[in-house]
């Protein structure tokens, strides 16, 4: 269970991106969380496992208070939560396999962690991660000669081995086209009903969102405005949520129909 | 037995799907290197204890050649003059004739394969054997002085920039040529028209890089007599005036700095 | 005007420029003609080119098949050897120094005083480090092989700092994501980017090092370069012949091989 209490984030330069932020998500919910760029939906996300610190209020992960971790019990905190970023950030030069292996290291020996001597059984459960995802077949490939999906995959699956509670994945599908983009999303859907992981997700295209989530969460300039089932959401919380009451309005409300058609279409 | 040791391992994975384990070759490749390093240490007598015990002996003549000899710079004008003439000149030239040796050994624009083939091996040749030894063999037959030297670089020149250059010639795209052939334009005037366009901005820096190069080989052709700077490196060195040698280096050290920074704001310039 | 006359017009006018290039470039080449002169060209020239030629055709095949350390088989090994340990070392040692003048991880000063310093290093021509490595050990190939370290330390860490510079940092951020220290984002982030293309430049470098080994030997520092210039000042040029055809079969060898193994490397 992930806990915000009235959390607030100021960055050095004194802007505020969270603002009394109260949020309770169970073990196995789908978030996903919309908004502008630059609303503070990424650093939602990365004060959960402390990429960023909070400087107000509390967070709990699980009954921790991630606040007050440092140094050992940050890394052993974020060893329960997955990550996956819009750029992959994988390895390009090595295969496929040694990028999911990765996700062994923080609890190898040390001796292993030099030589990069993997076990048989962490390769099976490298392999096996890759299995959930399909790209079993590509285990041996260098990863540069996957397409943009399948690095995506490769990431889900590194972050799969990990086998955390939780997943937080900022705009994982931002750089794929629309039909790979679909393909992500519904790895995630089965990862999130099968394994019962909590997955949280910050995504540009609202019509994936409400599509593929079970709950939404509308940021607008670091507060929370939005809070429901998809299926809730209708033309006006969008466009409060999106703020649309200038130039912008064009843009948001074309976002919005394509929106609801996707979910009238999929209804 | 080796064979089995390089043979695919195989994984069985809990839900029963099979996956081949391609070997890694870097267990194989380390022992390689360990045992050529081992080799190579007995060959050569490395030794380390001799090496940290008299590495202050390294340091001696470093400090004869603090502070150079000022009064020496007059004399060094002149050989540093001809290093730099030496080197423009095998430099300009072996570009130039790099040009044509280049076109004949790509196999896209010469049709035929014997031509390119010889081409290619001339090329490859030259590109062998060191600048110092060429200006060696140049200075039995020219005679001491800087033309042995600028031989000695020219042909260099003409190896390093004809293999460069052959095989951008060959990966450039063959559309537009094909189309001025169509036109009813020569070899030669379609090559002007379509090829050199593409290639020219590439020829050039590569010209240049190696003219970069070129300063610091030539100034040790000296050494066997080939004119320029070294052979004042090689006099003050047989007379033990390290005073003399830290200027000449110096000296080197300059006129290298200002060619390399030349040259690369021309060849970022150039791209 | 009409609109062809005005787009005429409007072509940029570089002609300036492009004659300015020609002209200084040509004035430099016809300053540096001086350097060719044919007065030293006796007739004993074209006789000495003769016997080169000869001497190149009719190679002595004693020294070829003579397995003592006076033949050429043992010469060309040696040459490779200093060669190679040369390479290992130079590697090794430009690995700091590449780092230590890459400005994306050290400040710029620092970066440029280690800069400048490996421009000095990369100046000084290898004999002069022949001569002062044979104080340190006696004529002989360790002089050598510290030769050669000390050369490819300065053109080695110039090309890896393009590879450093050029790094993809996004890695670390989803290393830093798994939980990994420092010491595990440099292990698994930043060392498997590096290896492939370090270990290409440094295979690259071993085809150079070998080229330049063969002249240490002027100073006495080992090699294949002594006898060949022994037999060249004594006019055996039968004896030249075979050390560079031995010397020329070597490289070309090593070169296709170097070759082949670093495509792989570069592109898997």
């Amino acid at each position: 269970m992930i806990e915000f209490k009235e959390v607030e984030k100021r960055y050095p330069n004194g802007l505020l991106a969270l603002n009394q932020i109260n949020l309770q998500i169970e073990q196995g919910e789908f978030v996903a969380i919309i908004g502008l760029s630059g609303a503070g939906k990424s650093t939602l996300l990365r004060c959960i496992n402390k990429m960023h610190d909070i400087t107000g209020g509390s967070l709990r992960v699980n009954d921790v208070n991630v606040h007050q971790l440092k140094g050992k019990s940050i890394r052993n905190l974020r060893r329960n939560i997955g990550m996956i970023f819009q750029s992959f950030n994988l390895v390009t030069r090595v295969t496929v396999l040694k990028n999911v292996l990765v996700s062994f290291v923080p609890n190898m020996p040390v001796w292993r962690k030099i030589l990069g001597i993997f076990t048989e059984e962490e390769k099976r459960k490298a392999l096996m991660a890759l299995d959930q995802v399909g790209i079993l077949d590509k285990a041996y490939v260098r990863v540069d000669q996957l397409s943009g999906g399948q690095q995506q995959r490769v990431a889900l699956a590194r972050t799969l081995a990990q086998n955390p509670q939780i997943i937080l994945a900022d705009e994982p599908v931002a750089s794929l086209d629309p039909v790979t983009a679909k393909q992500v999303m519904e790895d995630f859907k089965r990862i999130n009903r099968e394994l019962n992981m909590t997955i949280m997700i910050n995504i540009h295209h609202v019509d994936l969102a409400l599509t593929y989530a079970t709950r939404v969460i509308g940021v607008r300039s670091g507060e929370i405005v939005f809070d429901g089932r998809a299926s809730e959401i209708n033309e006006e919380t969008l466009s409060f949520i999106y703020n649309n009451t200038n130039q912008e309005r064009g843009v948001t409300d074309y976002a919005m129909e394509a929106a609801i058609t996707e979910k009238n279409s999929i209804a | 037995m080796q064979w089995k040791l390089l043979s695919p391992k195989k994984i069985v994975l809990p839900n029963g799907k099979e996956v081949l384990e391609k070997r890694s070759f870097m267990p194989v490749v380390w022992l390689i290197l360990l045992v050529f390093i081992f080799l190579s240490i007995r060959i050569t007598g490395f030794s380390l204890d001799v090496l940290v015990n008299r590495i202050e002996q390294f340091f001696v003549i470093l400090q004869q050649m603090m502070p150079p000899n000022w009064a020496y710079l007059s004399k060094l004008w002149q050989p540093l003059f001809d290093t730099i003439k030496m080197s423009l000149f095998g430099s300009v030239a072996g570009a130039i004739c790099a040009l044509p040796m280049a076109v004949l050994a790509a196999t896209n624009i010469t049709k035929n394969k014997g031509i390119a083939m010889v081409s290619k091996f001339i090329l490859s040749l030259l590109r062998t054997l060191p600048t110092l030894i060429i200006a060696l063999i140049a200075t039995f037959i020219f005679g001491l002085g800087t033309m042995a030297g600028t031989v000695a670089i020219f042909l260099f020149t003409i190896a390093y920039v004809g293999k460069l250059l052959y095989e951008q010639i060959e990966n450039v795209n063959m559309e537009a040529y094909e189309a001025m052939q169509s036109m009813g334009l020569t070899t030669i005037q379609a090559f002007r028209y379509a090829i050199l366009p593409q290639i020219l901005p590439n020829y050039l820096s590569t010209s240049l890089f190696c003219f970069e190069g070129n300063v610091r080989y030539a100034s040790i052709l000296g050494y066997v007599g080939a004119g320029g700077i070294g052979l004042l490196l090689n006099e003050s060195l047989g007379w033990r005036s390290y005073a003399n040698v830290g200027m000449i280096l110096l000296m080197l050290v300059c006129t290298v700095f200002l060619i390399e920074t030349t040259s690369e704001y021309c060849r970022k310039k150039l791209m | 005007m009409n609109a062809i006359e005005k787009q005429l017009r409007l072509q940029p006018n570089r002609r300036m420029s492009y004659i300015m290039t020609i002209f200084i470039v040509g004035l430099l080449f016809i300053w540096s003609v001086t350097t060719v002169h044919f007065d030293h060209v006796s007739a004993n020239g074209t006789k000495i080119a003769k016997n080169i030629f000869v001497g190149l055709l009719n190679p002595e095949w004693s020294l070829i098949v003579n397995m003592t350390t006076a033949g050429i088989p043992y010469l060309l090994i040696e040459t490779m050897a200093i060669a190679f340990l040369g390479t290992i070392v130079g590697a090794v040692l430009a690995i700091p120094l590449a780092f230590l003048s890459a400005s994306n991880i050290v400040p710029k000063p620092v970066a440029f005083v280690v800069r400048l310093l490996l421009i000095i290093i990369r100046t000084i021509p290898a004999i002069v480090y022949g001569l002062m490595f044979i104080r340190v050990t006696g004529p002989g190939p360790f002089a050598g092989v510290l030769t050669m370290s000390l050369t490819s330390i300065g053109m080695l860490s110039k090309l890896y700092v393009d590879v450093i510079e050029d790094l993809d940092k996004s890695i670390l951020e989803s290393m830093e994501a798994i939980g990994c220290t420092l010491m595990e984002k440099i292990r698994y982030g930043i060392w498997p980017q590096l290896t492939a293309l370090f270990s290409s430049i440094v295979i690259y470098r071993f085809d150079m090092n070998l080229r330049d080994a063969t002249v240490l030997g002027l100073v006495g520092a080992g090699g294949i370069g002594a006898p060949l210039i022994f037999a060249m000042n004594a006019y055996k040029w039968s004896e030249v012949g075979s050390i560079l055809w031995g010397l020329v079969m070597l490289i070309l060898v090593v070169e296709y091989v170097s070759n082949r193994v670093r495509t792989k490397l570069v592109k898997g």
